[in-house]
């Protein structure tokens, strides 16, 4: 067996052959995609300078992908307003699914039939219509109830009364429509959550005195928590483009501002490059968001938490530079 | 009862539970008086772990009597009739029950002094330097000081098992309830755990300990009930009941656990 002059073993690795064919396959494809992206098409002018025999003519092209337009409008106020509006739909769309999802989770899981089987009601209804459907029920609510009276059930008493469609906007009808039918899949995500906790912890809260909300309060959900994140992360982003779908309801967001201005300009591809842009943008920051909050509900699960990809980066570096151990200048300025 | 005497700790007369049809207690007896040991010692599924829960409520016992400190557990009885206690007020008496778990069952999000801190707070009411400073004086009871910080997935079997003993003693508690609370553990490391368990032993504290440890119960313990097929097949002074026993059937556990 040979060494190296520190003891290690020197080998030969395995050459994983099926792994290099894959890699070069996937360069292709990378390459294929970065080409068309970047690419250029001749308009069909030609731009000529100079006169006479110094006269220079070339074929005038243009980004396939309209890169200049894309980027004219990503921050013109009409997109940035309909992001504004995208991302309060999404949070209030959200708030309200959370909330809600959890209370009827709680109500699922609860020993009273009445309880779990309303909250089993709500689930079947608002996961068994399509959420197009209910944005276009909500939008239209005031041809069933022209108007919202607070008071007595049943009864003729009302202490408030109020026109419906004052008060309901399009935009409150998305909130609506979006939160309800988020509270219905978060249900079942929660649910999924108290679940995953050991029974055991709750009869060690039980047995030094919680009452059932404290266990849940402060023994289950930060520990349920681990496993609804994930998923709930996935939501935020999946609302984040299901809310696109209130620009059918005259909700001018981020879909319904680039609708507006390429129905004016033809400027269709662009516009819809341009909306695609600024979800993609968010939907990065989200997932850094979900990743630090994972992290943060994970305490006590792992005995070592996993790096943030600051760590691993640098470790990853430092792997590089561990490789050439000769070069003393590069091994050196890393370290330092 | 008699006035003058104080009750006994735990007084259970024909206790009987059944699930699903199953009965796995068949009218238990025992008595254990304040700062008794009382070993449960019997084969599995003899309903040693169930009686045990009833004591604290965690199961609802079906006929029978059973008593802590010269309370009903679960009922009140006015006028001749038995009423059921709210949640709170059961709440209220469990947490002067101290439970110890075959599993540990340390609160995993929690470090450990949080876990000693989080019933005293919540439950209590104790102010947040007060339950620390209780509960480093635990940890530094059960051996563990300077564990403050540690996660219960960075602790041994040994080491979570001491301090889920220390979480249950910062309640201040009456009673200490042990559900076989070695048998999870490597060996090596069930000497550290009895150690604390005789340290507590010593101190005065009422103790019912459902264990294999005979041993334990032997040295530990003031009064040793075999139980058996959900009945107290045999019981009394461990050194009598253990080196002399009677019954066929303790006769037969014995041979096979010594």
């Amino acid at each position: 067996m040979s060494t190296d002059g520190d003891g290690s073993i020197k080998v030969v690795p395995v050459r994983h052959v099926g792994r290099w064919v894959g890699v070069a396959a996937a360069l292709v494809v990378v390459a294929m995609i970065v080409h068309t992206l970047l690419s250029r098409l001749p308009t069909g002018q030609r731009a000529c300078q100079g006169t006479g025999a110094s006269r220079v003519c070339h074929a005038v092209t243009e980004w396939r992908f309209s890169w200049d337009i894309v980027f004219r409008y990503f921050t013109t106020s009409e997109i940035l307003h309909g992001l504004l509006v995208t991302l309060e739909l999404t949070v209030i769309a959200m708030v309200v699914g959370i909330v809600l999802g959890m209370i009827l989770a709680v109500m699922r899981l609860s020993p009273n039939r009445v309880l779990s089987g309303s909250a089993w009601t709500y689930t079947w209804f608002f996961r068994g219509t399509p959420v197009l459907v209910q944005l276009l029920v909500w939008f239209n609510i005031a041809i069933l109830y022209p108007r919202i009276s607070l008071g007595i059930p049943f009864t003729a008493v009302a202490f408030l009364t109020v026109h419906t469609n004052t008060v309901f906007t399009p935009l409150e009808a998305a909130c609506v429509a979006l939160g309800l039918n988020e509270a219905a899949y978060m249900s079942e995500i929660a649910r999924a959550g108290l679940l995953s906790v050991d029974e055991g912890q709750v009869e060690a809260a039980t047995s030094i005195g919680m009452v059932r909300r404290q266990t849940l309060r402060y023994v289950v959900m930060p520990q349920a928590m681990r496993v609804i994140i994930p998923p709930t992360g996935n939501e935020v982003i999946s609302m984040l483009k299901t809310s696109s779908l209130a620009s059918v309801i005259g909700v001018i967001e981020l879909l319904g501002a680039a609708t507006n201005i390429y129905s004016a300009n033809y400027e269709i591809m662009p516009l819809l490059l341009t909306a695609s842009l600024w979800y993609l943008v968010v939907t990065t920051v989200l997932s850094i968001g979900q990743f630090y909050l994972e992290r943060h509900f994970g305490r006590g699960a792992l005995r070592t938490p996993p790096p943030t990809p600051l760590q691993r980066m640098r470790r990853d570096l430092a792997g590089i530079v561990a490789k050439f151990p000769n070069r003393r200048g590069l091994a050196g300025a890393v370290e330092r | 009862m008699s006035v003058s005497a104080p009750p006994l700790m735990v007084e259970a007369i024909g206790v009987r539970k059944h699930f699903a049809g199953v009965e796995v207690l068949k009218g238990v007896d025992l008595k254990v008086g304040r700062g008794e040991v009382a070993c449960l010692i019997g084969p599995s599924g003899s309903g040693k772990s169930t009686f045990l829960r009833c004591i604290n409520h965690l199961e609802k016992h079906d006929a029978g009597e059973l008593l802590v400190d010269g309370q009903l557990v679960g009922y009140e009885l006015r006028n001749a009739k038995l009423y059921e206690r709210s949640d709170r007020q059961i709440c209220a008496e469990r947490a002067r029950i101290g439970m110890v778990f075959q599993r540990f069952n340390l609160f995993q999000h929690l470090t450990v002094l949080e876990n000693i801190t989080l019933g005293q707070e919540k439950v209590l009411k104790v102010k947040d330097d007060a339950a620390r400073a209780r509960a480093r004086e635990l940890l530094d009871r059960v051996g563990l000081a300077g564990r403050d910080g540690y996660y219960p997935a960075q602790l041994s079997g040994g080491q979570q098992q001491r301090v889920a003993i220390a979480r249950a003693l910062a309640m201040d508690p009456k009673l200490m309830l042990f559900d076989e609370p070695t048998s999870a553990l490597d060996p090596e490391l069930v000497g550290e755990v009895l150690d604390v368990m005789r340290d507590l032993a010593r101190s005065g504290m009422t103790m019912i300990v459902v264990t294999h440890e005979m041993g334990f119960a032997r040295e530990a313990a003031n009064t040793v009930y075999f139980l058996d097929a959900g009945v107290i097949e045999e019981w009394g002074d461990p050194r009598e009941v253990l080196t002399h026993p009677t019954s066929p059937r303790l006769q037969n556990f014995l041979s096979k656990v010594l």
